[in-house]
């Protein structure tokens, strides 16, 4: 892990009306590390990602990510200088089939061109080829079982196998920096450390991957991240190892409230 | 002069029936985020109900004008306040659940369902049709305008009507019902409301309001005929979307900028082109709202979109 | 062996449709192929149908072909009959422009038949005050067609459906009072438009085989044969490729789409452009076999007829075209007792649709790149 920072974020704020969701947030994510991201309900880490990834334009403040604001930049700008993310309530198209819905994970690198894909057939054929190729190998690590059924509709799959479709399609872009938001909802203790086993085993093959893991299992958060940051009302209130965290006392009293 | 005083009052005729319609476009989009685009065909039907009322009354003998108009207003929003909560409890709340556009697709369909129907099965129904002339047609001058009593009782009736229902939806507690239905409707489900009756009724009253609309637009021009609806319909909802959709104030002042339009329309273009058929107003009138749609999509008041992401 | 099968039965079907001259007949007909699909479903014959038919999508295509020409064929002498096929095959054509508009990008035009009659009107003008060929004068409606509806491009790209509803049947029902209004266009009554010459040939004049009696429409049905066949496999090919996933994943999820680069506003763009494209070209032969075009045929409610053409087919299934163009366009020909209600059978019957079948007679399957075929 560097320490060179990948982000910076300063004094980020985000308002929905009468709704402060960040408040004037701090925080910075290294190059390379795995960041959990934590903090209760309501405590604006979903907003966080919506905001990085262009869905939500800050009311105020700066994310500098890769030296450049991304505050401002198009979802579509932000993806291609390498940021992928999964969503809190798994967003897929249902009715597409899982190779439908992996692939495009890798969207700016297809070819889109109506000539290319309309009448270059033979040529489409061999990218697809790829392609299918790719998503087999992903597959084969975060779930075999789907490696036969790559053409089935996706809303016939189990919730947790369409979280791991979600990881998939992240990482179909080779990004550089990976935002999983609860990825591990819904599954039993088994399943969420076999997903983390495959995720650090893809990131071991990709040079540099930053994660920043919104999660509410600690022992997820022990075992797999480097540093975490807590949030509280859209303000950093803790940072540094798990331990160190969980040992604070504003963040116990953050998650338990008021000692008596 | 007068003739100015002329294209304004039409132009405050018009307006206030797009505005009726346009407030039904805006309660049902508010409550269920749905646009039913059967309503200008109900508008249609809640005309004919009040002709048929009128033909009835005066088979058995009961001609006073008053009688008359009350009974056809009473039959005209009665049938097509059932009709309105039939559509919804049979069509739009089972496609509840389902893409918007088949519930757009549905309403559409509807509104030609009904439209054929009036045609195919109204005696006679596809040549217009007479509409009584019920109101007194004296006038009187006012300055240098000649008013007529019949238009401005149909003036006041049209304001009185959009200021009941404002009225009922911002002050009465089945409004506030409603209005806490259309900003959250599981929220408002869970605070006791019934969803299903609140829906219903809310697409009764807007149905209501257009078969009101309906037989003042008969009373106005002493005819209806089948293809009302239609065109009625695609203004209404324009002007509800120029407006602002779910905005009750925008609907209203959206079928008012619409008739503006049209007559802005019919006064401009023949001082351009001195031969210009009058059907290019409606031309003049579309083409200014899909420039304005172009420039604003989301109308003057901006739709209140929320989505968790 | 199941779909040579099939394929006899079916064209032996269509022709006898074709061929009915009572009601009664036809009413035969029609419940005869009601229950066989009934029976069918009920036996699974349609699931080995449809096995067989992704099997070999090579041999399904070319038995297609054979039965359409073996119909037309049949039907050499009878203008009637052909005609209609050609208004079948144009519409279907027209209809899968909506169907990428509608079926793969969510995008509603309530206008398809509006661009349609830009089509005609355009090749009207063109075939009869120009020496532009004619094969370039249908490509150039396409286009005008194409580059008109580009102006309600900025509403249609609204997130929302209504709005590009909304404007869409403003544009149709302006375009209709626009026409009828402007005598230059030939107002209520309409131009007529000069038949097609192909190399010099004029298609009108007909093709003489001694001893046969042939009509001269026969070389316009497999005129609109080849365009619609044409058509079909550009859009097939579209929808299995990159540019058919794009549109999908953006109606299907805008939010997600962006956040993994899609350009939302580019892919509705195209759909709206290429159906519309499509409707125009199809709209351009169609005035010409006509020979002429009038605004009265290019109405709200022939927009929602093609609508429902889409729909009954099953949106987003162009296999569902041609059988759900037969039902909507040849049925009421044939039952003329209906032809009066049509439009309102119609619509009641979408309505239907939606509520109880959505997915209508042939639901849209799950997308397959490319199938290998089976050894034989």
């Amino acid at each position: 892990m560097s320490h060179v920072n990948l982000i910076d974020v300063e004094n980020l704020t985000m308002r929905f009306g009468g709704l402060t969701a960040l408040d004037e947030l701090n925080m910075s994510v290294r190059e390379g590390e795995i960041l959990g991201l934590l903090g209760p309900n309501g405590s604006g880490k979903t907003t966080f990602f919506n905001v990085m990834t262009g869905l939500y334009k800050a009311t105020s403040g700066r994310i500098s990510y890769a030296g450049e604001n991304v505050i401002g930049k198009t979802p579509q700008a932000i993806y291609r200088s390498g940021v992928a993310r999964t969503f809190q309530r798994s967003r897929l198209s249902l009715s597409l089939t899982v190779f439908d819905n992996i692939v495009i994970g890798d969207y700016q690198h297809m070819q889109h061109g109506l000539l290319f894909n309309l009448l270059r057939r033979k040529a489409f054929r061999a990218e697809y080829e790829q392609y299918v190729e790719k998503v087999r190998d992903l597959l084969r690590i975060f779930s075999p079982p789907l490696m036969d059924r790559l053409f089935e509709p996706v809303e016939t799959f189990t919730m947790i196998d369409r979280r791991r479709i979600e990881v998939c399609r992240a990482l179909m872009s080779q990004p550089r920096l990976l935002l999983l938001d609860e990825p591990s909802a819904g599954m039993t203790h088994d399943e969420t450390d076999e997903l983390m086993q495959d995720i650090l085993q893809v990131r071991g093959k990709m040079s540099q991957l930053s994660v920043v893991l919104i999660e509410h299992e600690m022992n997820v958060i022990e075992r797999v991240t480097e540093r975490c940051v807590v949030l509280n009302y859209g303000r950093k209130i803790a940072e540094g190892t798990y331990a160190e965290i969980t040992a604070d006392a504003d963040v116990q009293t953050a998650y338990l409230g008021e000692a008596a | 002069m007068s003739e100015i005083g002329q294209y304004i009052f039409n132009g405050l005729m018009l307006g206030m029936i797009y505005a009726m319609v346009a407030v039904g476009f805006t309660l049902f989009f508010g409550v269920l985020d749905v646009i039913k685009f059967s309503h200008g065909d109900v508008l249609m039907v809640g005309a004919f109900a009040g002709l048929t009322a009128s033909i009835a009354m005066t088979a058995v003998g009961v001609t006073s004008p008053v009688l008359q108009l009350l009974g056809m207003v009473l039959f005209a929003v009665g049938l097509t306040g059932v009709l309105g909560a039939a559509i919804a409890k049979f069509l739009i709340l089972p496609l509840h659940k389902a893409p918007p556009l088949n519930t757009l697709l549905a309403t559409l369909m509807l509104g030609t369902v009904i439209r054929e129907a009036v045609r195919l099965f109204y005696p006679d129904g596809s040549n217009p049709k007479r509409f009584p002339a019920l109101l007194p047609t004296s006038s009187f001058e006012l300055g240098s305008m000649n008013l007529r009593v019949d238009n401005l009782i149909l003036l006041v009736a049209g304001l009185t009507a959009i200021a009941g229902v404002h009225f009922m939806i911002t002050r009465t507690k089945l409004g506030l019902a409603i209005r806490a239905v259309a900003q959250d409707g599981e929220t408002a489900r869970l605070m006791g409301i019934n969803f299903e009756a609140v829906v219903l009724f809310t697409f009764a009253l807007g149905s209501g309001l257009a078969a009101l609309a309906g037989v003042m637009n008969g009373l106005y021009y002493n005819e209806v005929n089948f293809g009302v609806g239609l065109l009625l319909g695609v203004i209404g909802f324009a002007a509800a979307i120029l407006g602002g959709l779910g905005n009750m104030y925008g609907a209203i002042i959206g079928g008012f900028l619409f008739a503006a339009l049209q007559v802005l329309g019919s006064v401009l273009l023949p001082a351009l082109i001195p031969e210009i058929p009058s059907a290019y107003k409606d031309v003049f009138a579309f083409t200014a709202v899909i420039i304005f749609m172009a420039w604003k999509p989301t109308g003057l008041i901006a739709e209140k979109t929320s989505e968790r992401v | 062996m199941s779909l040579t099968v099939a394929a006899v039965a079916m064209t032996l079907y269509v022709w006898m449709f074709l061929h009915a001259e009572s009601q009664a007949a036809v009413a035969v007909l029609v419940v005869l192929a009601a229950s066989a699909v009934f029976a069918s479903r009920k036996l699974g014959a349609t699931r080995v149908m449809a096995a067989a038919v992704a099997q070999r999508p090579g041999l399904a295509r070319a038995l297609s072909l054979a039965g359409a020409l073996v119909l037309i064929a049949a039907f050499h002498d009878s203008h009637f009959v052909l005609l209609m096929l050609c208004a079948v095959l144009l519409y279907a054509t027209a209809c899968l422009g909506l169907t990428v508009q509608f079926g793969y990008s969510g995008v509603a035009n309530f206008a398809g038949a509006a661009f349609f009659g830009i089509g005609s009107y355009a090749t009207a003008i063109m075939a009869a005050h120009t020496q532009i060929p004619h094969v370039l004068v249908i490509v150039l409606s396409g286009l005008i067609a194409a580059v008109i509806g580009s102006v309600l491009i900025t509403p249609v790209l609204r997130t929302r459906g209504h709005y590009a509803a909304l404007v869409t049947i403003a544009f149709g029902i302006l375009f209709k009072t626009f026409i009828e209004v402007n005598d230059v266009l030939g107002g209520p009554q309409g131009l007529q438009v000069p038949g097609m010459k192909l190399f010099g040939v004029s298609l009108n004049d007909g093709i003489e085989i001694p001893g046969v009696e042939i009509s001269f429409y026969v070389p316009y049905v497999l005129l609109s044969l080849l365009v619609f066949g044409l058509v079909y496999a550009l859009v097939s090919a579209l929808e299995r490729s990159w540019v058919g996933l794009s549109m999908d994943v953006v109606r299907t999820d805008e939010t997600a789409a962006s956040t993994f680069g899609l350009h939302i506003a580019r892919w509705k763009v195209v759909a709206f452009t290429t159906g519309n494209f499509f409707a125009g070209i199809a709209g351009s032969l169609y005035g010409m076999i006509s020979g002429f075009v009038a605004p009265n045929n290019f109405t709200f409610s022939d927009s929602l007829l093609m609508l429902s053409i889409v729909i009954l087919g099953g949106l987003g299934n162009i296999a569902g075209l041609i059988p759900a163009a037969l039902i909507v366009l040849v049925l009421p020909e044939k039952l003329q007792f209906i032809q009066e209600y049509r439009f309102l059978l119609f619509a009641a019957m979408v309505i239907v649709i939606l509520l109880f079948r959505p997915q209508g007679l042939l639901p849209r399957k799950t997308r397959i790149f490319f199938r290998e075929e089976a050894p034989k």
